[in-house]
């Protein structure tokens, strides 16, 4: 006794839709999160993989006479890279890996013994070292002609300028989602006004504030909010779970690039996910309820 | 005559409600109320009556705040309700008791909880409420309908859950249209002193009704509404008149 409200706002049944509205819109938001996180992880791996490194490319040889050959200008560019100045390391990238590399065009074990197989390898620079790339390159080409430098902070700037856009996309994602659920609790608080309108004139004349009258209003927004950030949130992280173990099955040939890795958040950010989401759902349909009636309730006596 | 008069009473109490040359209309029609101006002072007991149509509603309308004159002026307890700001209205309101020609109860929850209403609103402790209520609902003859809806009740047992949400809250102006309409003579005698019994600790009364009965056995004074205008009429004053105009609060 005393417990029920005056409007029983929860046995609208035009309002039971809107924990679902809620729901696909915080699935949504997540998702968007989701893949904000995972591309910024990503970016982080690689970031930290490739930052300060180099790739010096030679041409290959062509059949038996021509391993020796091969191995001597390898080391021609090797000592070469090591006596410039600001380079750390430079190693070649063994024939095995290469062949593994190669694999999925030709088949394992079908890679022909007279293929030019070009000779890699990898140089990791000085920390914060800056090297003339031109000038290497010209050097380089000296000693040994055919040998290209490629700048891996290049390909990796422009996995940066790639990944923060797809982030800022998903930022505009969850925005709009956002704006689009505060849209609709302002729609259905307000037809629960004009529903509710002959007891809420009731309630102001016996003396209840606009408070009084929010409150119910705010108290059925929370739960609303709550339980579609919950919902939303669930769906969203089986949703992820269930893309990672597909991805789990995609092999990507290039070293360092495992998907399910990369797909899978971090239980830990699931679940501090899992508890702010809806919380942060639930307040601000909590907010806009309250809002929303204070400001409909003021052009009324 | 046009009721430009006030109710004669000592005068040493301001005014509960005054109305300065008041017009309504609604939209672009002719005044439903014009030119309106009384004044009852505090511990009054009036009759409103009228024709149907006469704009009663309207009239208690204004003194019960869910109006606002089209032009004139209504004072409140002193405060020109034209000029009041928002969060001003509802300390006001908890000192007005109304009993709706319609009841207007709330379908979902019992009479107890109806009546309670202006209680818990104001944010009184539920135990207080609860023995208060229930003491209020058996003296209208409820006691055995404290946990029915509304939807189950008679007309005449609206008619009384409302009375008491009105009057639960001890109002200083208690306001009813038509508080005897759908229940029959003795509860209709037993209402109207429920009404005296207040009215005699101090709350100011006025009662709408077109039931003449009602207005000759009480005897007291009347407002008449006709045509849009207010006039004053007094009962003859017989023996026991007299003797019950006593004013039971001293120096009011």
């Amino acid at each position: 006794m005393f417990h029920r409200s005056e409007l029983q706002l929860n046995r609208d049944t035009a309002r039971r839709f809107i924990p679902l509205m809620v729901a696909a819109m915080v699935y949504l938001a997540t998702l968007a999160l989701a893949g904000a996180v995972v591309v910024g992880a990503t970016v982080d791996r690689w970031s930290e993989g490739l930052r300060g490194t180099l790739t010096v490319q030679l041409p290959g040889g062509r059949g038996d006479a021509s391993v020796a050959e091969t191995a001597a200008r390898t080391d021609t560019a090797v000592s070469l890279l090591l006596e410039t100045a600001g380079i750390a390391t430079a190693q070649p990238v063994p024939a095995s890996d290469l062949e593994s590399l190669l694999e999925p065009w030709l088949g394992k074990g079908n890679l022909p013994a007279d293929l030019p197989v070009p000779v890699l390898i990898d140089v990791t620079l000085d920390p914060g070292a800056r090297i003339d790339l031109v000038a290497l390159q010209r050097n380089l080409a000296g000693v040994v002609p055919g040998a290209r430098v490629s700048d891996n902070g290049v390909y990796l700037e422009r996995l940066v300028r790639l990944a923060r856009s797809v982030q800022l996309v998903a930022g505009v994602v969850m925005l709009l989602v956002a704006l689009a659920a505060v849209a609709i609790i302002v729609f259905a608080t307000r037809a629960g006004l004009s529903m509710h309108r002959e007891t809420i004139e009731l309630l102001h004349l016996i003396g209840a504030r606009d408070a009084y009258i929010a409150r119910q209003f705010v108290t059925n927004a929370l739960w609303h909010g709550l339980l579609g950030g919950i919902i939303g949130v669930v769906l969203a992280a089986a949703t992820v779970a269930a893309l990672g173990v597909i991805a789990g099955e995609v092999a990507l040939p290039v070293a360092g690039l495992r998907l399910p890795e990369q797909l899978s958040i971090s239980l830990v950010l699931w679940l501090a996910g899992g508890l702010l989401i809806p919380v942060v759902a639930g307040l601000v349909a909590m907010g806009t309820a309250r809002l929303t009636v204070m400001r409909t309730l003021r052009q009324v006596l | 005559m046009r009721a430009n008069l006030a109710v004669q009473h000592s005068g040493e109490r301001n005014g509960v409600v005054r109305f300065e040359n008041v017009g309504v209309r609604y939209g672009s029609g002719p005044e439903i109320l014009r030119d309106i101006s009384f004044e009852l002072e505090g511990g009054s007991f009036h009759f409103l009556t009228g024709p149907s149509g006469a704009g009663k509603t309207s009239l208690l309308k204004l003194m019960y705040l869910a109006q606002r004159p089209t032009r004139g002026l209504v004072r409140l307890f002193g405060r020109d309700v034209t000029v009041l700001k928002r969060p001003e209205l509802p300390p006001l309101r908890r000192r007005i008791g109304v009993v709706f020609q319609d009841f207007r109860l709330i379908n979902h929850l019992t009479a107890l909880e109806n009546v309670a209403l202006p209680l818990r609103i104001a944010g009184a402790k539920k135990e207080q409420i609860e023995a208060h209520v229930t003491e209020l609902l058996s003296w209208v003859g409820l006691s055995g309908q404290v946990n029915a809806k509304p939807p189950t009740l008679s007309d005449g047992e609206k008619q009384r859950v409302a009375i008491a949400r009105a009057v639960i809250g001890r109002p200083s102006l208690l306001l009813a249209d038509e508080p005897t309409g759908n229940i029959d003579l003795d509860q209709g005698l037993r209402i109207l002193r429920l009404f005296e019994e207040l009215n005699k600790i101090g709350t100011t009364v006025v009662i709408a009704t077109h039931d003449r009965s009602l207005v000759s056995t009480f005897r007291r004074p009347e407002l008449r509404l006709q045509g849009g205008d207010l006039t004053l009429h007094r009962p003859a004053p017989t023996g026991v008149d007299r003797l019950r105009r006593v004013d039971p609060l001293p120096g009011a």
